[in-house]
């Protein structure tokens, strides 16, 4: 399926598909949907970290003004087949049942003609608890005497697994699921010159998109289900409301208008089920839209302890690796399984090893439920793989620069006994980086400050796990086109990409492909918008949906016009046969009658099964980002302050370069919050920062003095014209440079995230004295 | 004066978008709630519901409020303008709006009439603002996405549009 001719809409500097909607505010979310007789639900949560429901008073509550329904856990089995939901684990009662986990856990719920008049009854229902001990963190769940938050263990499964891959449930107390990787033996650390072990702690961020967590959900008449949601995954979630009410999933449909922000979040089920028992209770539509202080209640990122032990020669060849990591998981298991999955898989980056033992365990605590998480483990193993490779190098006098060159795995060379071969050339990345940073010439510094340089590379298995994808691409008569598939639009450009894909291969301007609304009943299956999966596994689909029209068209205008379909060519709805141009639409009115024709092109694909590859596929493509940090630090404060921050994608082939600069750019300043400052903060199991006024995100004024980015485009990429992912692979490497950059300049290593002040000071009074 | 009714609803009459405007209202309505509920006016967008991120920002009387946490009696007598009410009666875009959608200066969106209010004051206020001045002002607003450069370049470019416009 190669494209010889110059591309036309691929890579050219046009508007996105959505702007006009967004820069005139007509875009519609589902935080904009209403429909008539429409209730609003709001929830009571719970104010303890852990404590046996006792009972549940709703009698005031239940003839209040406006009041039409009042949920419980008990309450539940009335109107639900099966009332938990999660990934791997199904273990998250859409109302808490006989137990709260966590402060914010989801106790009862109102349904009522206005959100005022909702939380007014929240405010009437009395709850008796008996409160069971706190477990506020990864050493308090483990610690000996710690109760089990799941005294009987909720089913799970463990899905398949390849060559030396393998995973746990249950292994022990208050873990849930347990993965392990391993390839090669353990006994060449014995040959190695130095074995370094070190340990390093991650801090959790919440994703804080912008839209709230909101659905309008309405139990229809004959048990039908009609929910419009701010949701990644738009499929499995229909599979979840299935299995949680027992319907057939041709009876529910799923409807995903702009999203605002998830950043992985809007994965799974979070409004719906509940909106839905109200509405199945009242026989009304219902909208259930949690405030932001809600949403930090509801998903996180996972904190983590990460222990590594590396062996490595004296010239810096790098040798085994063994690491165990523990995620906090939070009070459910929501996605950690496949969090810890990336993680303990990931740990050992971009570099060559003979031997790796990685073992990544979630443990249950009693805070806010971690789930899937803009770089999806990747964060957490970067973090400490990045500043480790650093550490080694500095400890056995080697430039850092040039231990990373010395073991990066090369172009086209597997990853992973059983991988696909790195798509990238990193060496490449990591020069560009370096050079935009000045790296190695140090510039002076002010008074009092010193500066430093550091590198990083953030390295990720990207398009996900058994992800199939199906597209359809139809176009009428006179040529407009209607693309149908399953990618969620929420900000990554996917409309735009997977149009300019379709419109270059059907030689149509962009303007004549609409992205159709997505409805599970009549959308293709997709199994989600998560993994930077978009282009590199839905794109193909788009891409041979496409080519499929093309070829069907070019096929019946070849037999019109006698001739053969090499010598044609479609250009604008217009045959072009040497120097004739034959519009279509005349020819089509001739061949197919008066009432016209509709051309259907149906895409699929779906990365092959393979057990040889570690996690039953290869992976799709690799998504990689570098990141190069100048900085200076203040040695009587600990500040820091950087200069320059240059970050660099590869892009295979860019569909939309400021698509992909903004993807990189936004994925960076992430990544350069939690460096800095952007974390949850737990007094015990109590979020006490967990509002907009507290919790601090980058603003446009935390821009580093210079902030790059640099779009590469290697062309070694799966996808259509060459492309690859984007959007996660920027956010990795910027914690550890930071942190590597403050270790050359002030010789002081910080292994915790944030790099606060105080941390940084603290750091250089303790070597100094 | 706003009136006062018996039944402790409130009569606020204001500018909306160029026209003037009256609405009925209650003494804790706020102006979010105004617009979107009773107005049917979705552009402006509510996210943290306390003065923070700079979502629901409208104009009033050229500066930036945040919807959220204004009331409906503070717009009285006022000159209101929200995303509806920038672009011109014939649909065409505003230059700010031409600038975010020519550099893709937005992803998810959700930010994006906040941010675009905030630069149409700002480059009220400043015609030729340098980068320190647009990050000092853009800095009042929560992009999630973006990362701010594009932001930034797209004020620039509005700027230009604008003292290109004038000079023509």
């Amino acid at each position: 399926m190669s494209e010889q001719k110059p591309l036309r809409v691929v890579g050219q500097p046009i508007e996105r598909a959505d702007a006009h909607a967004k820069v005139t505010g007509r875009a519609r979310y589902t935080v904009d949907l209403a429909k008539p007789g429409m209730l609003h639900a709001k929830v009571l949560r719970s104010p303890h970290a852990h404590a046996r429901v006792v009972s549940i008073d709703t009698t005031r509550a239940d003839t209040m003004p406006g009041v039409r329904a009042v949920a419980t856990g008990p309450k539940l089995a009335e109107w639900v087949a099966m009332p938990v939901y999660g990934y791997f684990i199904k273990d998250q009662p859409i109302l808490a049942m006989d137990r709260v986990r966590y402060e914010g856990d989801m106790v009862a719920a109102v349904a009522a003609d206005t959100e005022a008049q909702a939380n007014d009854a929240l405010a009437a229902i009395r709850v008796v608890y008996e409160e069971l001990p706190a477990l506020p963190g990864i050493d308090a769940a483990l610690d000996e005497e710690a109760p089990e938050l799941f005294p009987e263990p909720p089913r799970g499964v463990v899905p398949p697994y390849g060559e030396g891959a393998s995973a746990k449930l249950w292994p022990r107390k208050n873990v849930c699921y347990a993965f392990r990787y391993t390839t090669g033996e353990a006994d060449v650390f014995d040959g190695c010159d130095h074995v370094f072990e070190d340990e390093f702690r991650f801090s959790r961020m919440h994703h804080m998109h912008l839209e709230p967590f909101v659905c309008l959900a309405e139990w229809l008449e004959g048990d039908e289900i009609e929910v419009a949601t701010s949701c990644q995954n738009p499929f499995p979630l229909r599979k979840e409301i299935a299995r949680i009410f027992r319907v057939p999933e041709n009876r529910i449909s799923v409807k995903v208008p702009f999203v605002g922000g998830g950043f992985g979040a809007k994965n799974n089920c979070k409004t719906e089920p509940l909106a839905l028992v109200l509405s199945k209770m009242t026989g009304r539509p219902v909208r259930f839209c949690m405030t932001m202080e809600e949403a930090f209640l509801t998903n996180t990122q996972h904190a983590a302890v990460l222990k590594l032990k590396t062996g490595v020669m004296a010239d810096g060849t790098l040798v085994a690796r063994q690491s165990h990591i523990l995620l906090d998981s939070g009070a459910y298991s929501d996605a950690s399984p496949l969090v810890a999955e990336k993680a303990g898989y990931r740990i050992t980056g971009p570099y060559r090893y003979k031997h790796v033992d990685s073992v990544c365990e979630c443990v249950l605590t009693t805070t806010t439920p971690s789930g899937p998480y803009r770089g999806f483990g990747g964060t957490q193993a970067t973090w400490a793989s990045e500043s480790q490779i650093d550490m080694i190098a500095r400890r056995l006098g080697i430039d850092p620069m040039e231990m990373r060159l010395k073991n990066l795995v090369a172009l086209h060379e597997p990853w992973m006994p059983g991988e696909s071969g790195v798509d990238s050339d990193m060496a490449e990345g990591l020069a560009l980086v370096a050079e935009a940073i000045g790296y190695g010439a140090h510039k002076k510094a002010e008074p009092g400050w010193t500066r430093g340089h550091g590198l990083a590379i953030g390295f990720k298995d990207g398009g996900g796990v058994n992800k199939p994808a199906q597209a359809r691409v139809k176009v009428s008569t006179g040529g407009d086109i209607h693309l149908m598939c399953g990618t969620v639009e929420i900000g990554q450009g996917a409309r735009t990409a997977l149009s300019q894909v379709v419109a270059e291969i059907l030689g149509a301007p962009l303007k004549r492909v609409e992205y159709l609304p997505l409805d599970t009943r009549y959308t293709p299956f997709d199994q989600g918008t998560n993994a930077s999966s978009a282009i590199t596994v839905m794109g193909q689909a788009v891409q041979r949906a496409a080519v499929s029209v093309r070829d069907q068209v070019l096929q019946m205008a070849a037999e019109h016009l006698g001739t053969d379909v090499a010598a044609l060519e479609l250009e604008d709805w217009t045959i072009r046969h040497g120097n004739e141009a034959h519009p279509l639409a005349p020819i089509i009115m001739h061949v197919y009658g008066g009432t016209g024709f509709e051309f259907t092109g149906d895409g699929f694909h779906k990365q092959a099964n393979d057990h040889h590859a570690p996690l039953e596929t290869k992976s799709v493509f690799w998504e990689i980002g570098w990141a190069g940090v100048d900085l200076s630090v203040d040695r009587e404060t600990g500040q820091v302050k950087i200069h320059a921050l240059a970050v660099s994608g590869d892009a295979g082939r860019a569909i939309h370069r400021l698509i992909c600069r903004g993807q990189d750019e936004g994925a960076a300043l992430m990544g350069l919050g939690q460096a800095m400052f952007e974390q949850m903060i737990y007094d015990g199991s109590r979020l006490i920062n967990g509002e907009a006024l507290m919790y601090r995100v980058p603003l446009a004024e935390d821009l580093p003095e210079q902030f790059t980015s640099i779009l590469q485009e290697q062309e070694h990429g799966p996808g259509p014209f060459g492309a690859k992912g984007m959007g996660e692979g920027t956010m990795l490497p910027v914690p550890p440079a930071i942190a590597n950059a403050i270790q050359d300049a002030v010789g002081v290593r910080i292994t915790d995230l944030p790099l606060t002040p105080e941390r940084v000071l603290a750091a250089i009074i303790a070597a100094e004295s | 004066m706003s009136l006062v009714s018996q039944d402790g609803n409130l009569k606020v009459s204001f500018t909306l978008n160029g026209r003037a405007t009256t609405v009925q209202t209650t003494s804790t309505r706020v102006v979010s709630d105004l617009l979107r509920d009773d107005m049917n006016m979705k552009g402006t967008r509510v996210s943290c519901g306390r003065t923070v991120c700079g979502a629901c920002s409208v104009l009033v009387d050229g500066f930036p409020r945040a919807a959220c946490s204004t009331f409906t009696f503070e717009l009285e007598g006022r000159d209101v303008q929200t995303i509806e009410g920038v672009e011109g009666s014939d649909g065409s875009l505003d230059p700010v709006q031409t600038a975010f959608a020519r550099k893709s200066a937005f992803q998810c969106g959700f930010c994006t009439s906040g941010m675009i209010l905030l630069a149409k004051s700002l480059l009220a206020a400043h015609p030729d603002p340098d980068r320190e001045t647009i990050i000092a002002w853009i800095s009042s607003n929560i992009c999630r996405c973006t990362g701010y450069e594009l932001i930034i370049e797209a004020v620039q470019d509005a700027a230009k549009a604008i003292k290109a416009e004038a000079g023509a």
